[in-house]
């Protein structure tokens, strides 16, 4: 294909997209001057370019749309639902043609009179009825918004034999179109097409330097005339990848553009009323996060209407507005994207969903009676789960809920669902800034290092050699630990990659408690390294077909490390569909008999204790990484600083709990960790007044340690890279 | 092969050596030759492969010849010539990477029936130079993706 036609085929395709988001639009403001303008120019465009090109099908097309897309222009017809239908089928017809030429080079075979006829039939009809409008009004359509012609019919016997005119006549008639503003001109010259492999390599090359970096930070250590050097190559690197990055985004509102159509066709389809609201499309996502998203957005956008939004009749009787409500939202939270699709339907009715769990065997009976409301609705995220009676062109063809959460599972996301009867459902998809750099945990198997990506992580839990000893319970040949008195299946990393032969294992290890596409487990580990930003690189296909790995990654040590893959080790485990969420579970061991739970420490001799609910994690962190600044201890941690709350531990190590005290994060650093447990408020004697800072805990009054007048830092030093 | 033996008078050979044998890959097929990287292992891959190497930011699928060849482990860092293969590169781990040989297509002669299966689907024929046999390497029967294969049919 020569560079014309391509160009051309880029052109003509955001043409049409923009073509399809002013039809929907125009719906709703059928006389919008502006957006009739659009539309003409993009079928102009096309038009014009194919004639010289020789694509003659195209061609055709195009100007049958043209002439009734002129007629609107020029007011001399009001557009109603059976023309935008029309041009909409029209748009579809002139993709088809574009998506073959792009396939083929040719326009390919194909029959376009019917075509053409329906739009020149509305072209006569239109001006037909116009005619008549003022003695019989037309018959009346679902559709608001008509309004009536405001020309009189004697203008109309002019208009409307169109000339059978050639491209070139158009082209004179041109200037009446509005000529693009100024500000569309300059985003064109601000502008440069880049090919997207260039930008991946630039992205490869980019985390390349960062491994570079991430080695010499790790080199540099105690060299102190390089530490300002590598100060600066550390600021360097993190704002050109934050720059690469930037170049690989592009706003949500790419994939947001297809939904008013959709959702418009869909309406029909089912005889409801929907009206779709989207916010936040100028958010942006890495191009290949959004190319993977655009499935499981759709089908949760058509489950919206689905499922969601009732019939007008239902909705009136419920006392809501026959015209049900579909809302996309997307906006930035830290280095995560939100996705919201939300309606205002009747929301999931949970003992359906039960009924219909029990039916396709997917609990037993006795479990289903066990659940909570909440619990229930993670049900249809199971494979070959669907409520839908019966199976429309829509929904319930068995690709259901769980494959859109193994698809935003699988580029590093999470779904979330929140339902309330009555008043509708919110499915939030949580979507990483980018998939090249992911933050990963390192864990030591057996002498090797692999990489965990952090996303599946939820917790850690330290054994001992002791406690691994008698805490790891055996039922049958399969190993299980009461995490908070509930039994966590284990899976022994070295075993699983073979790399010992015998069930026994010696020494400490390390839980990594991990959540895959709903699936619960503990991993167990030898040891754990500090967290690291890794690049992935991928494997070749022989690698891959072992299953685990999704991918390999240079460390800032310069050894390698393979990536585990989380879902895909619980699968080659058998472990089974969890169905309680994380969070839900700690909201209620927080809340339970008004008490409130404490991560009880000691520091030198005294115990101290923080809200677990404050907690965001632990770390053992030698002595020797704690700086000053001006007067307050800092750490220095993935790029940002923490302060500190040095409660004069000794010894070469210190553990740092890592805590949130309102939007920030402060660390306390203490001797040890020793548990977890509940605490009961105290009252001064005689004023009943609810003592500060202490709580009664193991029966002990224990200090808490006040996060609040941890001094803050002076905010303009400090770096953030990350 | 053909396009080899019907080309100019000599072929220029990099020669490798395994255990006590001379093999042979023609130059113009090798990409780079790694001289002793880190490899690393991994975990239940195929018996031949000899782990991950760095190369040029990617993460190179190296194959072994002595696992090939069901030898005991050489003991010490080996070096790796790089080829393109049908998945991308790949290496391949040799004890040594030796000097440039010219052999001329006169000295050549195929796989004798007297060696094994395993090893005359690995070896490409040899070459009788003046003090030994250099035995050839093709680099297409070395690809990861055809070993796999290979595998899994006598499996």
């Amino acid at each position: 294909m020569d560079d014309l036609t391509r160009e051309f085929l880029i052109e003509s395709q955001e043409g049409l997209d923009r073509m399809e988001r002013c039809l929907t639009e125009l719906e709703e403001l059928p006389e919008d001057r502006e957006l009739l303008a659009d539309i003409f120019r993009s079928v102009h465009t096309i038009k014009g370019t194919t004639g010289f090109l020789g694509f003659l099908r195209l061609e055709k097309l195009a100007h049958a749309g043209e002439n009734l897309l002129g007629l609107l222009r020029d007011g001399k017809m009001v557009a109603n639902a059976e023309i935008i239908s029309a041009l909409l089928s029209l748009l579809d017809a002139l993709r088809g043609i574009l998506s073959n030429i792009e396939a083929s080079g040719s326009e390919g075979e194909g029959d376009d009179a019917p075509m053409i006829a329906r739009l020149q039939e509305l072209q006569e009809s239109a001006a037909e009825a116009k005619a008549d409008a003022p003695e019989k009004p037309k018959k009346k359509r679902r559709l608001k918004a008509k309004k009536q012609p405001k020309e009189s019919a004697m203008t109309i016997q002019v208009a409307s034999p169109v000339p059978e005119s050639k491209a070139i006549e158009v082209y004179q008639a041109e200037p009446q179109v509005p000529q693009p503003s100024r500000a569309m001109a300059n985003t064109a010259e601000s502008t440069l097409r880049v090919d997207i492999d260039l930008l991946n390599r630039m992205m490869n090359l980019v985390g390349e330097l960062v491994l570079t970096r991430n080695q010499i930070l790790q080199r540099v250590g105690a060299e102190s005339d390089l530490t300002l050097l590598s100060r600066r190559l550390d600021m360097v690197t993190a704002d050109l990848r934050e720059a690469v990055m930037k170049a690989r985004m592009q706003p949500v509102s790419h994939v947001f553009s297809k939904f008013p159509r959709m959702v418009r066709d869909l309406a029909q389809q089912l005889n409801k009323r929907v009206r779709l609201v989207m916010e936040g499309q100028e958010t942006e996502l890495d191009k290949s996060l959004l190319e993977a998203i655009k499935d499981p957005l759709t089908h949760s956008v058509r489950n919206a209407i689905d499922h969601g939004i009732e019939a007008p009749h239902l909705r009136e009787a419920a006392g809501k507005d026959a015209e049900g409500t579909v809302k996309l939202r997307a906006y930035q939270e830290g280095s995560y994207v939100i996705i919201e699709v939300s309606d205002d339907g009747g929301g999931m009715k949970v003992e359906r969903i039960r009924d219909k769990a029990l039916e396709r065997k997917l609990i037993t009976r006795e479990r289903a009676a066990q659940l909570s409301d909440r619990e229930l609705m993670q049900l249809i995220f199971l494979p070959g789960f669907s409520t839908a009676e019966a199976i429309t062109n829509v929904s319930g063809r068995g690709v259901g809920m769980d494959v859109v959460r193994t698809n935003v599972e699988k580029i590093g996301g999470k779904v979330e669902i929140d339902s309330r009867p009555g008043k509708g459902t919110t499915l939030r998809l949580r979507i990483p800034l980018t998939l090249a750099i992911v933050p990963a945990l390192i864990v030591f198997s057996r002498g090797q290092s692999f990489a965990l990506p952090q996303g599946a992580l939820s917790e850690l839990v330290h054994l001992s050699a002791e406690q691994a000893k008698t805490q790891v319970e055996w039922m049958e040949g399969a190993a299980l630990y009461r995490l908070r008195g509930k039994l966590l299946p284990l899976v022994f990393l070295d075993s699983l990659l073979k790399q010992r032969e015998e069930q026994a294992r010696e020494g400490e290890a390390y839980i990594a408690v991990l959540n895959a596409e709903g699936r619960r487990y503990g991993l167990i580990v030898d040891g754990l390294a500090d967290p690291e930003e890794i690049v992935v690189k991928p494997l070749s296909s022989v690698l891959k077909q072992i299953g685990l790995f999704s991918g390999a990654t240079v460390l800032g040590n310069g050894e390698m490390a393979l990536i585990l893959d989380p879902g895909a080790i619980a699968t080659q485990a058998n472990i089974g569909m969890a169905l309680e969420e994380d969070a839900h579970e700690v909201i209620e061991a927080g809340t339970r008999n008004g008490a409130t739970e404490y991560l009880l420490m000691q520091s030198g001799q005294e115990h101290a204790a923080v809200p677990l609910d404050k907690v965001l994690r632990i770390e053992r962190i030698p002595r020797a990484r704690m700086e000053w600044l001006g007067g307050v201890p800092v750490l220095r941690f993935e790029g940002s600083l923490l302060p500190l709350r040095d409660t004069g531990s000794a010894g070469e190590e210190m553990t740092v709990v890592v805590c949130r005290d309102g939007s920030r994060h402060v660390g306390v650093a203490v001797s040890q960790v020793l548990d977890v447990a509940d605490g009961r408020p105290l009252e001064e004697a005689g004023t009943h007044a609810a003592a500060r800072n202490v709580t009664l805990l193991h029966e002990k009054v224990t200090s808490i340690v006040p996060l609040e007048v941890i001094p803050a830092l002076p905010v303009q030093t400090l770096e953030v890279t990350q | 092969m053909s396009a080899i033996m019907l080309a100019e008078d000599v072929i220029e050979m990099c020669s490798v050596r395994v255990g006590e044998t001379l093999f042979g890959v023609p130059v113009m097929r090798v990409l780079e030759i790694l001289g002793k990287p880190a490899t690393h292992p991994v975990p239940l891959a195929p018996e031949f492969i000899g782990g991950l190497a760095h190369y040029r930011g990617e993460v190179l699928t190296t194959v072994s010849l002595r696992r090939l060849l069901k030898m005991p482990p050489c003991g010490s860092s080996e070096d790796v010539l790089v080829f393109e293969g049908e998945d991308g590169y790949f290496g391949l781990l040799v004890d040594e990477v030796s000097e440039v040989l010219t052999v001329s297509p006169a000295d050549f002669e195929g796989n004798p029936s007297t060696l094994d299966d395993r090893r005359k689907a690995l070896f490409a024929g040899t070459y009788k130079l003046k003090d030994g046999l250099l035995v050839m390497l093709d680099p297409e029967r070395l690809d990861p993706v055809r070993l796999t294969e290979m595998d899994l049919r006598s499996a």
